[in-house]
């Protein structure tokens, strides 16, 4: 920076080569954004002018690129030139040029490409093989023949590439001429006993994609093809690089078909004999079974017995693939699972698991007496991860006989004996456990009850745990519209006193009031009434299978909401108080009176269990936003305290639904966030009732209140995409009323911005309502009325009178928000490898320093403008934006690594450096500050400030 | 010898020397000098380590399971390459890895072959078997006695009950009886590295010998009430604190005692095992009454047939000779290495010779213009004709500048170099044509 007329003192002697040390400064030139086109312009002449190009200036240019576009056309068109010569720099360039990644394909005519991988040098030839596939339009023949030419390349390095290149080649599935195809897939065999672990790496990857293409080019082979290829890579389970085991052992997950002979071979170490081959066995198979067969043998008991861990995960996961194949094969394949659970690491236990799992939902799982301590074994690991795959197996599993039932429900007390926190899961397990076994719970339902009645009768002491588990699984058992047959109607009575705390546990399938619904129809077993039910209940179509009855669910969400309306304050109760048996008589009244026409919508409810997680989600938020309205009433009522521990309450059940699939996250994120504003508002409306009489809390708080609010709602609007014009105007009034109640109470010195803002949010409203030709709410209308007022008399906010602001604000009411699933969450990860306060970055003062940014964003389109806002502790801010078109690829979820430049590093030994990604508000069209450069409009973050570390170079 | 072999071998040396002497009453064989002078004279190496002997000779240690310290050795005499192998493991345990070597251009394979024809069954079962017959005896609250030998099997079951104790959150306590076992405990501490990939990987945050559940045992413990389980030397019951601790718990049958898969003839172990003896003498004066249960378990860190197998083809050598095994088995074997594996085998009895031919480089030059031929990739592709493959056959030779590295029994090179005719290309060069032409009177 400071010694810019240096390159104009390197262009009059370029004769001699650059020193290290002027390249480094001319790189410095390069990368910041203030040098001027001038200088530029000379270093780009410097760099093309020098003899010969060298590595270095072959970076320089790339970075000329990168920053400076105007030259970045004669820049590559010199990089271009120099790859015209067959050397190692040619193939470099070509490197640099194609990871530039410019729009256009760069081509590469068949001369230069077979000139460039015959060249003498080793490294340029490894990458052209390497890359060539995907990088260049080569003709796919060419490209075939130089590759399986190059696998007899000395070098390993040369083989291993072309092996590599292959592989994509293969992914290309362009071949039709058989011939290659088996030509390519015995090159692979050969090279199976290669003398080097990173050839027979490829090579095992060759033969499994080019053997599932040969198998794929005729119908009448391709069992035999499978065959041979699962005996091929069998034969790899013992070699002696734990890469290509893992790999040999991935790639048996492709299989498709393969005899169950050569399955059944693979988990025996004995050669099975001829006599034990089936009939079903054709002459062909048969005879390939026998020359291949030794191979085959043991090769996945081998595999689970692997030293590394990495090979057993691997032969567990193609396990899972493999036993939906036979259901011979599963059976013994069972019981080396079983054994597994036995491994002392987690990540294979787990895995097990998970193919068991996978077996159970295939149907292939069939749990036998000799499994079952392994097996249950696992519901009491000290890994919190393994217990829980174990109970979603047994969720699902089918048990053969009672000792199995009475010792599956033994081990899960026992678990939750150990660890209470399991509790959740594990009464839903139990809940699971009585629908799938009701005739295995009627036969033990005698020794629960017995167990049950005397604890509540008080003879014994009381483990609430335990009873609470023995009673979900009775009452579970008749819930799929069977009869309560021989469970005692007063087991049902002591579940409802124990509702708050067991109805998670059939959260799949019945919200709390519908629970609390079927367990007092239940209780009244006796009664006439039930009698009229039970036949009622038989004429209903029953609804089985997968198929989840989605519209009738919403409905009921909505019945349920519309209930809840009219008793917001009993709802208020109702989250907090459990054992109230006044309340649960109150509650049984009216339900009593309801309950004829319940029995509909709790048949309704009996959708299969394995209604899918999306849907559960979706219901449960939409269920969850359906109460804000009501307790908005409660608010203004002043029961705000009600209101916060319902709030609270909701916020914790939300917790526990924590799901990983996308959509559901999107709605689970945008209830909470939506729970968080509500929440600000009940605790700032508070504030404002109280005002005029004590003066509890500090205006200081309550200001601190309004401008996180204020954040929030700003977050609302922008973090999330996807909202319907209904979903819209609900949001932007929320946003007006937060501005109402700023500039009615606290705001002195920001008035008129906030103002500003206020009428251009307004305006918004306005023209999303004449759009709708929908008349505006109350508030609206009201306020529209003030503001109007106000540009009449040419006046502007801070004259506004808060008293006609408290008005409106009066006429505020929550709109209902239902979800339909079309929103989506805006998120970025960052994170910045090698850095902590051990590690730091080195740094000189006053140049710049870069940061290795990697990013990963969700759902982030190309219209948002995100920045990289850097800060100092000083209060220092620096934005770099974040040129989405340059960066991104596409898809929903893109990662990236970016690098950042941080220019005002300080005149200091160390420091730090706060970054974080946040999203530029689009939708309010007044910018608080004037910046020059940074973003015009405030900024969201999109993720977790990052510190990063920085230390002088000494 | 490798340096645990170097650390553990005095240890052992010096324990069988008092057992058979201070115990036995046998005549001394040698003294604790001798082991001490013997042990000054042991070079140690490492694995993958290549030590030069001297000009011809070049040896290099692979590690071969079985036991701490075990290794293979890799031997270069000349041009003559070999495996020599003494016991390893083919499958890993708990503790230790499996046999690990590079793909080898062999001439020879020496290999023990102690279960020429029996192929071992997962020993998953026998571990699964072994923990539920623990697990219920403690959670009966008995006492179980494992007596073992102070190395090898020791660790390993320590290691698997200590990491089962862990999962399950068992609280009773798993005692070492003090002595041999704490110390070579803690020399497999120090011997972290030779272990297998589980126990280094984890060892920086908890090293796997630092059992969490171990305590030391005291001698007023035998009689304390409630349950334990106890490692105990020696692993047959002959004698001993094994023996002690026998007498006390062997009457009550709550209890049990894990016996390994082979016990001497004479011994108490051989004894419970043979037919379920209700009474044991151990002296004239003394009788055991055993009503506690027995479990057998057979751990055996010896390769199995099928391991020996899956070697010899891994390294594929030209020949293989079987030591170390019973003559009929061995001889199933070689048959089976010949007819399967197509590789010559012999199992020559004690004090036979066999000859066996070995590998021999020539020397050649080079010139310039053929090193820089032999740089430049040169493929051609051919149909066979027998099938429709197309295969590629290249002329390429990896060079060293200046000399080449050529060897003439194995003619490969050669062969495809006639068939090619890549004389054209080089053949301004005199020293490739002089070099064909030696190539034709071959």
């Amino acid at each position: 920076m400071d010694d810019t007329p240096e390159p104009e003192s390197q262009q009059n002697h370029t004769e001699q080569p650059l020193t290290l040390h002027t390249l480094s400064s001319i790189r410095s030139l390069l990368i910041n954004p203030s040098t001027p086109k001038r200088i530029v312009s000379s270093i780009f002449q410097t760099l093309t002018r020098s003899p010969q190009l060298t590595h270095h200036t072959l970076n320089l240019l790339s970075d000329l690129i990168t920053h400076h576009p105007s030259l970045s056309q004669l820049a590559l068109d010199s990089l271009l030139r120099a790859t015209e010569s067959p050397t190692r720099l040619a193939v470099d360039s070509l490197a640099t040029i194609s990871e530039l990644s410019f729009p256009k394909d760069l081509e590469l005519d068949d001369g230069r490409f077979v000139s460039l991988c015959f060249g003498s040098s080793v490294p340029g030839r490894v990458w052209m093989l390497k890359n060539a596939g995907y990088r260049f339009r080569i003709r796919p023949a060419l490209l075939f023949t130089v590759l399986l030419g190059f696998t007899k390349d000395p070098y390993p390095y040369v083989r291993e590439a072309s092996l590599e290149g292959l592989v994509g080649l293969s992914e290309r599935g362009e071949f039709d001429d058989v011939s290659m195809v088996k030509g390519c897939y015995e090159r692979g065999l050969q090279l199976l006993t290669d003398m080097e672990d990173c050839v027979r790496l490829s090579a095992v990857r060759v033969v499994a994609s080019w053997g599932l293409m040969l198998s794929a080019s005729s119908a009448d082979m391709k069992p035999y093809w499978y065959n041979e290829v699962f005996a091929k890579l069998c034969s790899m389970a013992r070699d002696m690089s734990m890469k290509v085991r893992v790999e040999a052992f991935n790639a048996l997950a492709k299989m498709e078909i393969v005899s169950e002979d050569f399955l059944i071979q693979s988990l025996s170490k004995r050669v099975l004999g001829v006599g034990k081959q089936r009939e079903s066995m054709d002459q062909s198979t048969s005879e390939q079974f026998a020359s291949l067969a030794a191979g085959v043998a043991g090769a996945l008991v081998h595999g689970l017995e692997d030293e590394f861990f990495e090979v057993r995960k691997s032969v567990c996961q193609s396990l899972g693939r493999l036993t939906i194949l036979s259901i011979e094969f599963a059976r013994e394949a069972l019981d080396l699972l079983m054994d597994m659970l036995n491994d002392d690491s987690v990540v294979v236990r787990l895995q097990a698991l998970e193919t068991m799992h996978h077996m159970a939902i295939n149907r292939c799982l069939k749990l036998q007496e000799k499994h079952l301590h392994m097996f249950l074994g696992a519901l009491v690991d000290n890994s919190k991860e393994v217990r829980c795959a174990g109970r979603k197996i047994l969720k699902i599993a089918k048990l053969n006989n009672l000792a199995m039932f009475k010792s599956s429900i033994n081990r899960l007390l026992e678990n939750l004996d150990s660890y209470l926190q399991d509790e959740a899961d594990v009464f839903s397990a139990f809940s699971h456990l009585g629908r799938n076994h009701k005739k295995f719970v009627g036969m033990i339902v005698r020794e629960i009850f017995e167990e049950v009645d005397a604890a509540f009768e008080g003879n014994v002491e009381f483990k609430s745990a335990r009873i609470a588990a023995l009673l979900i699984i009775s009452i579970s058992a008749p819930l799929l519209n069977e009869d309560a047959g021989s469970i005692p109607p007063v087991m049902f009575s002591y579940a409802v006193t124990l509702l708050g705390r067991i109805y998670c546990a059939f959260s799949d399938i019945m919200d709390r009031d519908t629970l609390l619904a079927y367990l007092c129809e239940k209780s009244r077993c006796t009664t006439a009434l039930n009698i009229n039910l039970g036949k009622e209940e038989q004429q209903l179509p029953f609804i089985e299978g997968d198929t989840p009855n989605f519209s009738s669910n919403e409905t009921i969400d909505s019945k349920i909401g519309s209930q809840i309306m009219k008793k917001p304050k009993e709802l208020a109760n109702y989250q907090v108080e459990q054992h109230q048996s006044e309340y649960n008589e109150v509650m049984n009244f009216k339900i009593g009176s309801q309950i004829m026409k319940e029995p509909k919508e709790l048949a309704n409810y009996q959708v299969e269990q394995h209604q899918s997680e999306y849907n559960e989600v979706m219901n449960f938020t939409n269920y969850i936003l359906a109460n804000f309205p009501d307790m908005w009433q409660m608010i203004q009522t002043g029961h705000t305290n009600d209101v916060l521990r319902s709030l609270r309450c909701l916020k914790e059940e939300l917790a526990t639904l924590k799901f990983d699939s996308l959509g559901s996250h999107d709605a689970l994120e945008f209830t909470l966030h939506y729970l968080r504003i509500i929440k600000l508002l009940a605790e700032v409306w508070e504030h404002l009732l109280h005002a005029n009489g004590s003066c509890s809390h500090g205006m200081g708080e309550l200001e601190f209140k309004l401008g996180k609010l204020d954040r929030r709602v700003k977050e609302l609007m922008s973090k999330f995409v996807g909202f319907s014009a209904e979903q819209e105007y609900n949001i932007l009034e929320l946003i007006l009323m937060t501005y109402a109640l700023r500039l009615c109470k606290v705001e002195t010195c920001f008035v008129n911005l906030t103002f500003k803002r206020l009428t251009s949010i307004y305006s918004c409203i306005e023209s999303i309502l004449k759009e709708r030709s929908v008349l505006p709410s109350n508030f609206v209308a009201e306020l529209g009325k003030l503001l109007h007022e106000c540009h009449t008399a040419s006046i502007n906010g801070s004259s506004c009178s808060p008293l006609q602001l408290n008005r409106c604000l009066k006429l505020f009411s929550l709109k209902k928000f239902v979800l339909h699933g079309t929103i989506r969450h805006l998120m970025a990860e960052l994170s910045i490898s090698n850095n902590d306060s051990l590690h730091p970055f080195p740094f000189i003062s006053g140049l710049p320093v870069s940061i290795p940014c990697e990013i990963t964003l969700h759902n982030i389109f190309r219209k948002c403008k995100l920045w990289l806002k850097m800060s100092l502790d000083d209060g220092l801010v620096q934005y770099v934006f974040l040129d989405l078109d340059i960066l991104l690829g596409s898809g929903d979820v893109r990662n990236f690594v970016f690098v950042a430049p941080f220019y005002r590093t300080p005149k200091a030994n160390s420091f730090t450096l706060k970054v974080c990604i946040s999203l530029e508000c689009l939708f309010e069209n007044v910018s608080p500050v004037q910046r020059c450069g940074g973003p015009k409009y405030e900024l969201v973050p999109l993720c977790k400030e990052k510190q990063v570390y920085f230390s002088k170079v000494n | 010898m490798t340096y645990p072999t170097k650390a553990l071998s005095p240890l052992m040396l010096e324990d069988y020397r008092k057992v058979m002497v201070d115990r036995r009453g046998e005549e001394e064989q040698f003294t604790s000098d001798h082991i001490a002078e013997c042990m000054k004279k042991v070079i140690a190496v490492d694995l993958r380590q290549t030590v030069q002997v001297d000009e011809d000779l070049q040896i290099r240690a692979y590690y071969a399971g079985h036991v701490i310290g075990a290794a293979m050795f890799y031997v270069k005499v000349g041009d003559a390459e070999m495996v020599y192998t003494g016991d390893y493991n083919m499958t890993p345990d708990r503790h230790l890895g499996a046999a690990q070597i590079d793909r080898l251009r062999l001439d020879l394979l020496i290999t023990e072959s102690t279960y020429a024809t029996t192929i071992r069954d997962s020993k998953y079962a026998r571990e699964r078997e072994f923990l539920k017959a623990v697990h219920k005896c403690v959670s009966g609250g008995g006492k179980v006695l494992i007596p073992t030998f102070a190395l090898g099997r020791a660790q390993e079951l320590c290691i698997l009950l200590d990491d089962y104790w862990e999962r399950m959150n068992l609280k009773v306590p798993i005692y070492f009886s003090a002595g041999l076992t704490i110390q070579a405990n803690m020399y497999y501490k120090m011997l972290i590295g030779w272990t297998s990939q589980k126990i280094k990987d984890t060892y920086s945050t908890h090293n796997a010998f630092d059992f969490k559940n171990v305590h030391k045992f005291e001698r007023s413990m035998i009689d304390a009430t409630g349950p334990c389980v106890l490692f105990a030397t020696p692993g047959m019951i002959s004698g001993g604190f094994s023996l002690e601790v026998f007498k006390h718990w062997a009457p009550s049958e709550n209890n049990l005692v894990t016996l390994p898969g082979y016990c001497v003839a004479g011994t108490v172990g051989h004894k419970l095992t043979s037919g379920k003896p209700t009474k044991i003498n151990t002296d004239p004066d003394t009788q055991i009454d055993v009503r506690c249960q027995i479990h057998q378990l057979a751990f055996s860190p010896h390769t199995d047939s099928k391991g020996i197998m899956d070697l010899v083809k891994f390294l594929s050598p030209k020949h293989v000779i079987l030591v170390h095994g019973e003559k009929p088995k061995m001889a199933s074997l070689k048959e089976r290495i010949h007819s399967e594996l197509g590789i010559q085998c012999y199992n020559p009895a004690n004090n036979e010779t066999v000859c066996i031919p070995s590998t021999q480089y020539v020397n050649a030059e080079a010139s310039g213009t053929f090193i820089r031929n032999c740089l430049n990739p040169n493929f051609q592709f051919q149909k066979c004709s027998s099938e429709d493959t197309s295969n590629s056959t290249m002329i390429d030779k990896n060079l060293t500048p200046k000399l080449q590295v050529e060897d003439e029994r194995v003619a490969d090179g050669v062969l495809v170099m006639e068939k090619s005719k890549k004389a054209k290309i080089v053949n301004r060069d005199e020293l490739l044509l002089m070099l064909d032409e030696k190539k034709r009177k071959v």
